[in-house]
């Protein structure tokens, strides 16, 4: 071996583990999952843990008048029993906005609304010492529909007002692509509420460290913002807060703003013990966000030729009561109201509406998945219309390099909407699949 | 500890070890599992015989533990996702779910792996019918499925 | 009676936070004196695969071995901030910010190696899993060599990446704004067959074209795809909170029913790959967009083959015997009228 070819080492023993990006390599958790010695929120213990649990509101709108939490507090087990009064900070969160109360203070606005909570030696005790807490409420009108929401003499769920946030998005004249086009579709279009169902439910257990640092592991998809919404409520400064996530049995959103963070914090320091809490299934589904039900009507105009001119739209988006992520679902509705094509002309508002209906928050799809409800079945409308196959309908519009969007940005090389559809043209001729075939089969 | 029945001694099998403790009584198998025996494997998605994450085997039959009151599990066989296989001596059901991607969040694997290893005990080559209806008990939020299916199919090819 | 149809679904989805949000990642990582790394990363691990997909990076970027990384993630104590794992951005951004990490720690290691095999700097690459000198063929060190030299004379091993997804706000007025910094694409094609008779909806196929950019790991893409293509199914046949006056009545396993192994149809995964500069290695986000487009492809084709549409988004056998008019229509898909929904003025 001559020197300029000297080896200084051979590499090939340690290449065992060479593979390139683009290879299916086992996930890194995967064994720990398959032998379940994983842990989620709910199979992390301290020594003298105590069991949180929540008192939920029973009424979708309703003013707080008394609680009296004198029997459960006088229960044997029961180290600690909050209402919004025991708050050391602001009772405030919010993902997007604080808009939300920890513990209902004076009003309730949804039925499933933490009221109070408990922290006791057994679940048991606690869902006992939960169930002995009388609450009176006065119920008031709620709100129940978006529509019905921005009413004037609507009643108010937030004291601002029901509208949340109004996004306008407005490309080229509309109007003027109306007129131009041979054919328009209108409808109205409702999609309905959709819950998450993670399988595991959203849980954690909070503690503080012997250095006075407030502990929280918990199933989350954000520890930073855990970590800042929790000081605030608990008055404390940020670094003294500590946020771990646990292995995670699916968020799709759901665990993106706080869930059970800042209630076990409280009960923690409260009690100055271990506290951990874990909704069960229902009460996952009550309390905590759903995919956004919209109310949409659109309309899309197209030459005889299948080129689109124009559309005009409005969402109504239903928050419920909190923004949590809704002010910013039902704004990126706006935008992606038209879907991948190209419109030389764009009218959408969306409207975020306050309703007393189950919270609405990030899902993933995030008002995407509603827009394509709406867009999908306004192009294929349209194509039956014009007698376009399509397929070959979404081709002739769809946005390409050099196009722009609904916000006027333009496409960039990246732009891969046609490639996909050429993809499904390929398999529809591989599998000799054809649209309106009206085939029956016995 | 827990609530105000009476204490049962639970005398049994677990996971091919035999133990014999004294519980409070009156549970579901799921929480005795979890909380006495400290076999946090088993998972509770629903706590109302829908989802299937807390399935065991008793006498190697699939069992919902969070509606099988524990005194039923007393004199018998009790398997767990612990018992099924380590690491370095993995189940070939679990080395296929690793390999084929049927975990994800792997909330529901456990329970899922413990209705595959039932099917496959009491089928050495099931068809894909007979896996589907295996597992349809088993509720996956994330996986689709598919992999799992795939992943039973594989165990099997690898056990026969 | 039994019918069958096809539907297409697309959509376009704006990854990440964009109108100027904050949207960065950052992210740490160290050699240690073996060979091994340690990625320190605040992102979350929901089951999507980030930690593996992160490992894959650091493998490719230093030439490790896969099972040599190991990623400590969500950890206000340990790891650097890197945002929420949400906005389908989580390879997207914090992918970039472990490729910056990389970055920092490479021209550590390529200085060293070029040192060691007496060459320049600019001719030291790292490829297929080794550091290698460009144009002598034959001068190759390992990695683990590399990493083991790094520590004996006191290099620097820890490095640190911080990527800033910039985008820009829009027009407050109009919306007009280049509000986001890479879209992501999809379409898929549902085959299904609507018994008339009931009213049941069976999927008799579903394909998934999604445009992921760059699949890093297709297995991970494949699960992404499969999961959020049933999640979708669920949606369209099978999931819907019955809310009355507030109340969720249905807020149980027993009577809310998601999709069981018995309800998935056969699903090809068709991965699409038009890269994006702005994406590590091109890779885009696709974890939402894989279930977007399933419920528009579902409703599309039960109109293609019953000829009518089911306005309501929920395809339940009771709302296509509906709109078939076998039974009373007067329910909620038999709705608004265009007048009830006045168009905001201009
Ligand atoms: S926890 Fe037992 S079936 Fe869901
Ligand atoms: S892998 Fe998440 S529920 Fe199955």
């Amino acid at each position: 071996m001559s020197d300029t070819q000297e080896i200084i080492e051979i590499k090939f023993a340690d290449h065992r583990g060479y593979v390139p990006i683009g290879s299916s390599v086992i996930r890194e958790d995967a064994l720990a999952k398959v032998t379940g010695q994983a842990e989620y929120s709910g199979d992390i213990s301290r020594p003298g843990m105590l069991h949180g649990k929540v008192l939920m509101s029973p009424f979708p709108h309703a003013l707080v008048k008394h609680i009296d939490t004198s029997k459960a507090a006088r229960m044997q087990g029961v180290h600690a029993v909050l209402t919004a009064k025991d708050i050391p900070g602001e009772n405030v969160f919010g993902i997007a906005i604080a808009d939300q109360q920890v513990l209902a203070d004076k009003k309730v606005r949804f039925v499933g609304e933490p009221v109070a909570l408990v922290a006791a030696e057994d679940p048991f005790i606690a869902a006992e010492a939960v169930r002995s807490i009388k609450v009176e409420y006065e119920p008031l009108q709620g709100v129940f529909d978006p529509l019905a929401g921005i009413k004037e003499d609507a009643p108010r769920v937030q004291e601002q007002g029901n509208i949340l946030l109004h996004t306008k998005v407005r490309k080229g004249d509309y109007l003027k692509g109306f007129a131009d086009a041979d054919v328009v579709v209108e409808n109205v279009y409702r999609t309905h509420g959709q819950d998450h169902v993670p399988l595991e439910p959203e849980g954690g257990i909070a503690w503080i460290e012997n250095d006075g640092v407030l502990t929280i592991y918990s199933s989350s998809q954000y520890v930073f913002r855990d970590r800042k919404q929790v000081a605030r409520v608990l008055n404390l400064p940020v670094n003294r807060v500590r946020s771990v996530n646990t292995t995670v049995g699916g968020g799709f959103g759901r665990k993106d703003d706080v869930t059970v963070e800042i209630l076990v914090s409280l009960l923690a320091s409260a009690t100055l013990k271990p506290v951990r809490l874990v909704y069960n299934r229902h009460e996952s589904m009550m309390t905590q966000t759903h995919r956004h039900p919209t109310i949409t009507r659109v309309r899309t105009g197209a030459t005889k030729e299948g080129k689109l001119t124009s559309m005009e739209g409005v969402v109504y988006g239903d928050t419920g009561p909190y923004s949590s992520l809704g002010i910013f679902v039902i704004k990126k509705m706006a935008l992606h109201l038209g879907g991948p094509y190209y419109f030389p002309n764009y009218k959408c508002d969306s409207i975020s509406v306050y309703t007393n209906n189950p919270i609405a928050g990030a899902f993933r799809g995030f008002g995407i998945f509603q827009s394509a409800i709406v867009h999908e079945q306004q192009m294929d409308e349209l194509a039956a219309k014009l007698g376009i196959d399509p397929l070959e309908f979404r081709l002739k519009n769809c946005l390409r390099e050099g196009l722009s969007f609904s916000t006027g940005q333009v496409m960039n090389e990246a732009c891969g909407i046609a490639a996909t559809l050429e993809r499904l043209k390929e398999y529809m001729a591989e599998h000799s699949l054809r649209f309106s075939r009206n085939m029956e089969v016995v | 500890m827990i609530n105000n029945q009476k204490d049962v001694l639970m005398d049994l099998v677990i996971n091919n070890k035999h133990i014999s403790i004294r519980a409070g009584g009156g549970r579901c198998l799921l929480d005795f599992l979890r909380e006495d025996l400290s076999l946090m494997g088993t998972k509770e998605g629903c706590g109302e015989g829908e989802c299937g994450s807390c399935t065991v085997l008793l006498d190697g039959k699939a069992v919902l533990s969070c509606m099988t009151p524990m005194e039923r599990a007393i004199g018998r066989e009790v398997t767990t996702i612990e018992g099924v296989g380590r690491p370095g001596n993995l189940h070939p059901l679990q080395q296929a779910m690793m390999e084929e991607g049927g975990v994800q969040c792997g909330f529901c694997t456990p329970g899922m792996i413990m209705s595959g290893v039932e099917l496959l005990n009491r089928k050495s080559n099931p068809n894909r019918d007979e896996i589907v209806e295996g597992i349809s008990g088993n509720l996956c939020r994330c996986t689709g499925y598919r992999k799992i299916i795939t992943a039973i199919e594989r165990a099997a090819e690898k056990m026969s | 009676m039994k019918v069958r149809g096809i539907g297409i679904g697309s959509m376009v989805y704006g990854v990440g936070y964009g109108f100027s949000r904050p949207d960065f990642a950052s992210a740490e990582v160290e050699i240690a004196p073996d060979g091994t790394v340690t990625i320190w990363s605040g992102a979350s691990e929901l089951g999507q695969g980030i930690r593996t997909v992160l490992s894959q990076i650091v493998a490719q970027e230093f030439g490790a071995a896969y099972e040599d990384i190991r990623v400590i993630s969500a950890d206000t104590d340990k790891t650097p901030d890197s945002g929420p794992v949400s906005a389908s951005r989580s390879t997207y951004v914090q992918g970039n910010a472990v490729l910056a990490a990389c970055k920092d720690l490479k021209q550590e290691l390529i200085s060293l190696a070029s040192e060691l095999m007496g060459v320049e700097s600019n001719l030291v690459e790292i490829q297929n899993g080794q550091i290698a000198a460009k144009d002598k063929i034959g001068k190759i060190i390992s990695f683990s060599k590399l990493a083991s030299e790094m520590h004996v004379q006191g290099r620097r091993t820890h490095g640190f990446g911080w990527h800033n997804n910039r985008t820009l706000d829009v027009d407050k007025n109009t919306s007009q704004g280049d509000a986001y910094s890479s879209y992501a694409w999809a379409s898929q094609l549902v085959e299904v067959e609507v018994d008339t008779q009931t009213g049941r909806v069976k999927i008799l196929r579903l394909a998934s074209a999604t445009d992921v950019g760059k699949a890093i790991n297709p297995q991970l893409i494949e699960g992404q795809i499969e999961g959020g293509a049933v999640q979708g199914l669920g949606f369209a046949l099978m999931e819907e909170m019955q809310v009355e006056q507030g109340v969720f009545n249905n807020a149980n396993l027993s009577t809310y029913l998601i999709p069981t192994a018995a309800d998935v149809p056969p699903i090809d995964s068709l991965i699409v790959e038009v890269s994006d500069p702005s994406g590590p290695y091109g890779a885009k986000g696709m974890a939402e967009p894989a279930t977007i487009p399933t419920t528009p492809a579902i409703l599309n084709a039960i109109a293609d083959a019953i000829s009518k549409r089911v306005r309501y988004s929920l395809a339940s056998p009771e709302n296509v015997l509906k709109v078939l008019g076998k039974i009373d229509g007067s329910g909620k898909e038999g709705f608004l009228l265009l007048e009830d929904i006045p168009y905001p003025v201009a």
